[in-house]
Formats: C-alpha cells, structure tokens, sequence
C-alpha cells in the first residue's frame, strides 16, 4: 500500500481497473496447441498384424488322437539357429514343408500339429505357422509334454 | 490482442482473424485425441517381433504381453517375476481382455511362450470367446 511510491504493479492495477478485464488467450492456446500436438503423435490407430489362436475349451484333452499332419521339430543344436523339422519321417525344410502341406491327403489335411521341443525358437513356430496358413490349414494345435 | 483487435478497430476494418471458431475447433480435436489414445507401454526390455506373411488384423489395446527372447515376462511396463504372479495378474485384469496380446520375441523359446499360453488358457477357461493373438512384426515398408 505504498502510495508516495507507485511501483510499476500499483499503475498496472490502476490500468486495469480502468479498462474491462481480459482474459489473457494466448499462452492458453500454445498450451492447447502443445497438447494437441502431444497426442496426435502418440496416437496410433493403425492396427497391429498378428496371428489369431483359438484355445481349445476347457476341460480335460480329448482323449481321441487328433489327426493331422504332425510336424516335429527339434531343439537347435549347436550354432544352428533352427531346430531340425520332421514331418513324415523324413527331414524337411521350411519350402519342403509347404509342397508336403499342399499335396497331402484330404483327410489329415485339416490340421497341422506341432510336437516341438522347449528350446525351439519362437520365430520357427510362427513360420511353421504361416506355411500352414499359406497352405490352406486353418486349425494348428500344439502338443505339450505334461509337467508336473 | 486478437480479441482486442476483433471488437476494437479491427472490425471496422473486417480483416482480423477470427480465433474463437479456430479455438473451438483445437479443443474439439484435442478432446478427441485424448480419449481415443492409448498409451503405447514399452516393456522393460527389447522384443524383436517375429516377421510372417498370413496376418491379422487386431486393435491396438492395453495389456499387452511381451516375452523377451531370455523368457522374461512383463505386462506392459510391468514385469512378472514368475508365471505365478502373471496368473494372479491376468485374473485380476481378466474383465478388461478379450483377446490376449502376447507379443514374444522372435528368439524367444517357444517352451516357454507355451507355459505362457497354457496358464492364460487355465485363466481364461470361465469366459466364453477369448482369444490369443501371437504378434508378428509390421510390414516394412522399404520392401
């Protein structure tokens, strides 16, 4: 409340008093520019690629062998990145596979399983996965070992 | 001062910019933004999804899955020290998943995405209609 002194606040007010109040915009719409700019970036609505499986319903396994080509695929030794892939008997390579899924007989040809063991990488299943969707076979069941 | 401008000399004049309709228009698109985004969560570690020519499409959700390629667990941000302790979790998240994300590094084992899947299926075995969906890595666009 100084009054022989007028700081620079003290005329500020007197000023304002003077004029009607003014919401002051600016630094609001930098915020709101800020904001808006935050979240349009983060947003992404492009969807995700991925692969659909289905769980078999609960209850305990079908006790009926399931038929379907099975493919076994061993745990990779040594350097090797993949593991070694039977189906048939016989060693067979990811393009082997595909002319083995395309020409096997009707009956079977419903559903691949998978035997694996745990040390295969994922990315092998997922190939194995593909090549069989490519071929025409929706349904993929893995077999499991059971554990205590 | 644009305001200043638009009711003082300015509108004698008809040039100013008229902010009020931009203003509302900033705050409509950014009320949309932030109700439709969904926060992308980085897991605590790496995951190298694996590449595959048959995809589906699935919406971007929250509660993802990642399985790095040392068989570490996390949900979102949140790691799961045991396959235990992400049972519990996925119980107590189980109302808001419909379909469970997982997203397994390409080197990840494939025993261990299996003990993985085996104990989402226990979980989810009382609710009809839910699915896993193993992610796979976008398409680039280079080639």
């Amino acid at each position: 409340m100084a009054s022989t002194q007028a700081p620079s606040g003290m005329t500020r007010m007197a000023g304002r008093e003077r004029r009607s109040p003014k919401l002051d915009m600016a630094p609001m719409i930098d915020c709101v520019f800020l904001l808006l700019i935050f979240f349009m970036v983060s947003t992404s609505f492009a969807p995700m690629p991925g692969i659909r499986v289905q769980l078999p319903p609960p209850g305990k396994p079908n006790p009926n062998k399931p038929k379907g080509l099975i493919v076994r695929i061993a745990n990779p030794e040594g350097v090797q990145k993949y593991g070694t892939m039977i189906l048939n008997d016989e060693i067979v390579n990811i393009n082997q596979m595909f002319t083995e899924f395309i020409h096997a007989p009707e009956e079977i040809k419903n559903m691949v399983i998978i035997q694996s063991e745990r040390d295969v990488i994922h990315e092998q299943i997922i190939n194995v996965m593909d090549i069989a969707k490519q071929a025409g076979i929706d349904k993929i069941g893995f077999a499991v070992v059971a554990r205590e | 001062m644009a305001i200043q401008m638009r009711t003082g000399k300015a509108k004698e004049r008809g040039q100013a910019l008229m902010m009020e309709p931009m203003i509302d228009c900033v705050f409509l698109l950014l009320i949309f933004f932030m109700v439709s985004a969904i926060m992308r969560v980085p897991p605590p570690f790496t995951v190298t999804l694996p590449e595959s020519a048959t995809k589906h499409d699935f919406p971007r959700k929250k509660f993802n899955l990642f399985i790095s390629a040392d068989g570490r667990i996390s949900f979102d941000d949140l790691e799961m020290l045991t396959l235990d302790h992400m049972e519990m979790y996925l119980s107590s998240k189980e109302s808001q998943i419909t379909t469970l994300i997982i997203k397994a590094d390409r080197l990840a084992k494939h025993g261990r995405v299996i003990d993985v899947m085996e104990r989402a299926k226990r979980r989810f075995s009382k609710t009809e209609g839910q699915e896993i969906a193993l992610m796979v890595a976008e398409e680039s666009y280079g080639n």
